[in-house]
C-alpha cells in the first residue's frame, strides 16, 4: 500500500489547480481575463441562424448535471470527477499490462 | 468548439462515433502493448496524469476574450499528446469530453463528433505535426526542451485551425450552415482562438520539462530522446 506521502505533490497540484480556477472565476470577468462571450463555434452558429434558434436545438440526452447551475460547483464536481474517472481508467490500463506482463512493474 | 446535440447530420454522427471507438480501443490495445511506463515504479505517474486532466478541464472551463466579440477555450489535445502521446491523449480527451456533456457542454450524441475533432485531429494529428516542426529544428542549436516548447505551440495552432475547419466541413453537412460560411468562419475565428492555445499550451509544456520532464515520455517519438 503506497504512502499517500508519495502523492503529495499531485495532490497539492490539483487543490492548486482547483483554488485558481475558483480565484479565475471569481475575479476573472472583471479584470478582463475571462470573457462570457460564445466560443468559436456558437459564434459561427448564432451568426448563421441567430441566437433562438441555437438555444432552440433538441437535446436528446439531458446532461445529468446539467441541473448544477452554480460555476464554481460545477468547477469542484468538474475537476474531482475528472481527475478521479482519469486515474482509475490508467490504473486499470496498468492492471492489464501487470496481468499480461507480471514479471515487469508496468503500468 | 464542443458540438451540441441536433447539431450534426444522424449518419455522420454515427460515423463519427464509430471512429472515434474504433481509436479509443485501439489506442488501450496499443498502450496495454507497447513500452508506456514500463519503467519501475512508473506507477507513481499516474496521479499526474489526473493533474494532467485536471489542467485540461479547468482551461476548457474557463473562456479567454477574443476580439470580435467571441471567445476561446483551451482544446488541449496536441498539449496531451505531446506529454502522453497519441493513444492515451485521445482516450484522456474523450474522459474530459464525457465529464463536461454531464454538465451540458458538448451534446452527449455529439461525443464521438467532439472526440474526432479534438482528441483524434487535435491530439494524433497534432503531434505528427508537433514532430515534423521538431525534425525540421533538428540542426538548429536549440535545446530539446526549447525545440519541443517552440514545436507545440505551433502544432497546436496549426492542429486547432484543422480541427475548426474539419468542424466547419461537419456542421456544413447536413445543410444547417452552409459550407461557404461555415468553413471560412471556422477558419477565420479559430486563427484568433488558435494564439490562446498555442502560448496555453508551450507554457504548459515548458513548465512541465522544468518540473517534471519524466511526464513527457514522447520524446523517443519525436526524435529528441
Amino acid at each position: 500500500m503506497a504512502s499517500i506521502k508519495e502523492y503529495r505533490i499531485p495532490l497539492i497540484t490539483i487543490v492548486v489547480v482547483l483554488g485558481v480556477l475558483l480565484v479565475m472565476i471569481a475575479v476573472g470577468f472583471t479584470i478582463g481575463i475571462l470573457s462570457e462571450d460564445p466560443d468559436g463555434l456558437e459564434r459561427v452558429l448564432i451568426d448563421a441562424n441567430g441566437e433562438e434558434w441555437l438555444e432552440s436545438l433538441p437535446v436528446y440526452l439531458q446532461p445529468i448535471l446539467g441541473w448544477l447551475t452554480n460555476d464554481y460547483v460545477i468547477a469542484i464536481i468538474g475537476v474531482s470527477l475528472t481527475v478521479v474517472i482519469i486515474i482509475g481508467t490508467f490504473y486499470a490500463i496498468g492492471y492489464v499490462k501487470k496481468s499480461k506482463y507480471p514479471e515487469k512493474q508496468v503500468i | 468548439m464542443h458540438i451540441p446535440d441536433g447539431l450534426l447530420n444522424p449518419i455522420l454522427l454515427v460515423v463519427l462515433w464509430i471512429v472515434s471507438i474504433i481509436t479509443i480501443i485501439v489506442g488501450f490495445y496499443r498502450i496495454s502493448n507497447s513500452s508506456f511506463f514500463t519503467e519501475e515504479d512508473s506507477e507513481k505517474l499516474i496521479p499526474y496524469i489526473g493533474v494532467i486532466a485536471a489542467v485540461i478541464f479547468a482551461f476548457q472551463f474557463v473562456n479567454y476574450p477574443v476580439p470580435g466579440g467571441t471567445s476561446g477555450h483551451l482544446v488541449g489535445g496536441t498539449l496531451v499528446a505531446v506529454i502522453l502521446g497519441p493513444w492515451a491523449s485521445v482516450i484522456v480527451l474523450f474522459l474530459v469530453l464525457i465529464i463536461q456533456s454531464f454538465f451540458g457542454d458538448g451534446g452527449f450524441t455529439a461525443l464521438g463528433a467532439n472526440t474526432f475533432n479534438m482528441g483524434i485531429i487535435g491530439g494524433i494529428i497534432g503531434l505528427f505535426i508537433v514532430k515534423g516542426i521538431v525534425y525540421l529544428l533538428k540542426n538548429t542549436n536549440l535545446k530539446k526542451d526549447i525545440k519541443i516548447t517552440i514545436a507545440t505551440a505551433i502544432g497546436s495552432y496549426l492542429a486547432l485551425i484543422l480541427a475548426a475547419t474539419i468542424c466547419g466541413l461537419e456542421i456544413s453537412v447536413g445543410g444547417i450552415v452552409p459550407i461557404e460560411f461555415a468553413v471560412p468562419a471556422m477558419l477565420y475565428w479559430h486563427l484568433l482562438i488558435g494564439i490562446g492555445e498555442a502560448v496555453i499550451s508551450a507554457l504548459i509544456v515548458y513548465y512541465i520539462y522544468k518540473t517534471k520532464p519524466v511526464l513527457i515520455i514522447t520524446e523517443e517519438f519525436m526524435g529528441v530522446g
